[in-house]
């Protein structure tokens, strides 16, 4: 079986699920990606068999952990393209979004980092909710993690993180994270202690894993 | 000859100031301390020498109030020399500073501070970069003990020329400052302060703005983001060339168990539960055997004396607004500003602030609002002026009325002496239960409907220190003798007015015709009225006041538990002080102070009569 098959068919899962429901009925599946059912169940029995999916009662299934992580990856990387093709080259949505499914299977991860970076710097049209969506933020990171800056929303509000040192392009580490989401981050050897919401316009350049 | 100490907050600024001049500048670890321009003067070789020290600040670029004053008093260039204090152990990020002020061309000397705690790190420092780059003299400081500070001066007499210095920007921010220069005639400073918006020349920032738009499209950064970056960058090389890390040694690192919500909540709580502890317990104890030496050598032998009436009286007043103003001053006050000198000195204020910043978001501020919070415990009046750490009009106005309602030391008097030995230490706790629910709701209600934008936190944890026990000291003792400037006057003024109308009767009609209302409302008689105006003057008077018209010290035997609950509750909770109402006109404006006098008031009858419903 294709990677690009076994990314097909859990993305499928994922968008269906998206919506809070728990489990999918293999026809959903046939027929989100357009196959006849029967070859639908063939790729689905496998899927189990590798460890994507789990059957629950009946004939629904749902996506383990780690089938969850290859579709939320390929969703992502989906969503990114997607929005290059429309927002930046302005290839028409539907048309799009085809191109999309065929090349997020070969794209690296690096490249849709830095190509969801590159975005995030732009100034996207108003109204279109392309921007942002893709990009991690200071209180996407753990403690520990060291994280380089790729934009900070409102650059003229806060003046002050610009003087401590904290802009596009500069490194930084997450010294510490309350639960309530108030950061320390230390950049040029000096730890400056951050409010949730300013530390949420912080968008960082590779999401942590 | 005037000189001008600038550079980050926390870098030692103030200490090496009070050094060279000898006066009493606060020290304080926490970015903001020194507001206004502190000015003085220092003798050498015959010549007198003007000092002035600048507020700490990160940037020249900056709109915050300290940044303004100084970019004003640089621009103005009335000074023949700064010198820039940089804290050698966060060399870099002090760098972005220093070039910034060597872009302004001034005669400038450069002081490496700290050098003892970078040579505990394992630094090893070479001041040649930095003084070939610049073309200043380069001094290597250890200001906590002294060491090199009297290099200072010298070397700030013989700087004569200018700072050089160009910092490598990017081509097109380059391009700008060339074009600006050609179009305008703007030197490169000059273009490069249009670019960032400053400056007075409607045209020249009018074109700089347009050139700064364009950069930003081209860039997807904005000219001051690019400029800072450069400048960074730049700070970066010459940190790199000035510092060798020998050997890395290992850091005790407490910010471990202090930034975490886990132990760190619980020692901050621990800390400022402690703090009024030892307020109340050691203070309370101090007082009796200053107000008991008092009695026996100063008061029984005057009133021993056998004076005439008028004479005896006046004595006896001046005698005990002494005994009151001592009492109160050297047990309370100093105590409390001696622990809070400690706290500030070490550096602890930022954690605290870090780890309260999301519960006074809840209240409508940041966690830079916890320094004037914990101040206020002490006095009021330091903590109003302290607000204007924060950032918007609206943070500041939340801050006043809260900070205004924190049962200061004086009312912590006032809850001792009159709560904890009459009533009990359980009900001297829960007037400040009731105190703080009531600041808590009243921030709730105030962050709802007061305008204006929110601001979050930006504020850099200074480095833990160890607080060196005479500058703690005598911070204290100049927060206390301020103190005492403002309280003794008032205290020995108003402690005679009230024994002459005492003497000529004229209290007594006043409490006959306040009595019926005061008693229906509070449950309080007459005299506890003229207690609660008199503790407008100063809080703590409230209870000597009350004592002197009770005509006894044992306030016990005259008023019952509840009375003296209720009249502690309304004295603490009523009005601030004259002192604080000063200072608020200051900072926030008349229609605030109004506001917030009459908020209080009304507070402390409504809390006062509800109180005495319920529990009578």
């Amino acid at each position: 079986m294709l990677p690009s098959t076994i990314e097909d068919y859990l993305e499928a899962v994922l968008e269906i699920t998206e919506n809070g429901r728990q489990s999918v009925m293999p026809q959903e599946i046939a027929a989100a990606l357009q196959v006849p059912d029967a070859a639908a169940d063939a790729v689905i029995a496998s899927l189990i068999e590798e460890g994507y999916l789990e059957r629950l009662t009946g004939d629904a299934v749902r996506l383990t952990e780690k089938g969850h992580s290859v579709a939320s990856q390929v969703a992502r990387k989906h969503r990114v393209l997607q929005c290059f093709l429309t927002e930046m080259l302005g290839v028409d949505a539907e048309a799009a979004s085809k191109e999309a499914c065929t090349l997020e299977h070969g794209i690296s991860d690096e490249t849709i980092d830095r190509l969801s970076s590159y975005m995030g710097d732009a100034q996207s049209p108003p109204g279109r909710r392309c921007r942002g969506e893709e990009a991690c933020t200071l209180l996407d990171c753990k403690e520990g993690d060291t994280v380089r800056v790729a934009m900070m929303r409102g650059p003229r509000r806060h003046r002050r993180l610009l003087d401590l040192g904290i802009f596009p392009g500069e490194v930084v580490q997450i010294r510490r994270k309350l639960p309530n989401q108030s950061v320390v981050v230390r950049v040029k050897g000096c730890d400056i202690a951050i409010s949730p919401e300013i530390a949420a316009s912080i968008l960082v350049e590779s999401c942590p894993s | 000859m005037r000189f001008a100490l600038i550079g980050n907050p926390s870098v030692g600024k103030s200490l090496i100031f009070n050094q060279l001049t000898g006066l009493g500048v606060e020290v304080s670890n926490y970015p903001g301390t020194t507001i206004e321009l502190q000015r003085g003067n220092t003798c050498f070789k015959r010549e007198i020498v003007e000092l002035v020290d600048l507020p700490g600040i990160y940037s020249l670029d900056g709109n915050s109030e300290e940044e303004t004053l100084v970019r004003g008093f640089l621009e103005e260039g009335d000074v023949d020399a700064v010198i820039v204090v940089t804290n050698v152990t966060r060399l870099e990020r002090n760098l972005y500073l220093l070039l910034q002020v060597a872009e302004y061309g001034l005669p400038m000397v450069v002081v490496l501070n700290m050098i003892d705690e970078a040579t505990e790190q394992g630094l090893e420092i070479d001041p040649g970069p930095i003084h070939d780059l610049l073309g200043v003299e380069v001094i290597l400081t250890a200001a906590s003990q002294g060491k090199n500070i009297d290099q200072i001066i010298p070397a700030s007499l013989a700087a004569l020329s200018p700072a050089k210095v160009e910092i490598p920007y990017d081509h097109h921010v380059e391009a700008a400052i060339r074009s600006l220069g050609k179009m305008f005639e703007a030197d490169r400073t000059e273009s490069l302060r249009a670019l960032l918006g400053f400056g007075d020349n409607p045209e020249l920032l009018e074109a700089a703005r347009t050139i700064a738009d364009e950069i930003e499209s081209r860039h997807r950064m904005t000219a001051a983001q690019i400029i800072a970056a450069n400048r960074h960058n730049f700070a970066h090389q010459i940190a790199d060339l000035t510092l060798k890390e020998e050997v890395v040694l290992p850091r005790s690192d407490l910010d471990r168990i202090l930034t975490r919500a886990f132990p760190g909540l619980p020692i901050l709580l621990g800390i400022l539960v402690g703090m009024l502890l030892v307020v109340f317990i050691v203070g309370s104890f101090l007082e009796e055997l200053i107000v008991n030496f008092f009695d026996v050598f100063a008061l029984q032998p005057f009133i021993a004396l056998g004076l005439p009436q008028l004479v005896e009286t006046l004595g006896t007043s001046v005698l005990i607004a002494l005994q009151a103003g001592l009492g109160i001053a050297f047990p309370y006050i100093l105590l409390f500003f001696i622990i809070i000198s400690i706290l500030e000195d070490s550096g602890y204020m930022t954690r605290a602030a870090f780890l309260a910043d999301n519960a006074m978001h809840r209240v409508g501020m940041h966690g830079g609002a916890v320094i004037p919070f914990t101040l206020a415990f002490g006095c009021n009046v330091p903590a109003i002026m302290s607000i204007r750490l924060l950032h918007s009009r609206r943070e500041r106005i939340i801050a006043s009325f809260l900070v205004t309602m924190v049962p200061c030391s004086a009312r912590t008097v006032i809850i001792a002496g009159i709560v904890a030995s009459f009533v009990g230490i359980a009900a001297a706790f829960s007037v400040y239960g009731i105190v703080f629910l009531l600041i808590l709701v009243t921030g709730l209600v105030l962050s709802r409907v007061t305008p204006g934008e929110r601001f979050g936190m930006i504020m850099e944890m200074v480095p833990l220190r160890q607080p060196d026990p005479k500058l703690v000291v005598k911070k204290a003792w100049t927060r206390l003798s301020e103190f005492l400037f403002i309280a003794m006057p008032l205290l020995l003024v108003g402690s005679v007015v009230l024994g002459l109308l005492d003497f000529f009767g004229i209290m007594a009609i006043f409490e006959e015709a306040v009595e019926p209302i005061t008693m229906a409302l509070l449950g309080l008689p007459g005299y506890a009225a003229t207690a609660l105006i008199f503790g407008i003057l100063r809080k703590e008077m409230a209870f000597e006041t009350l004592a002197i018209l009770a005509g006894t010290a044992d306030l016990g035997t005259v008023l019952s538990s509840l009375q003296l609950y209720i009249f502690a509750v309304v004295t603490v909770l009523f009005v601030p002080c004259l002192a604080t109402i000063t200072v608020l006109l200051r900072e926030v404006g008349s229609r605030i102070t109004l506001a917030i006098t009459l908020y209080t008031v009304a507070l402390g009858l409504v809390v006062g009569a509800l109180l005495f419903r319920l529990l009578s």
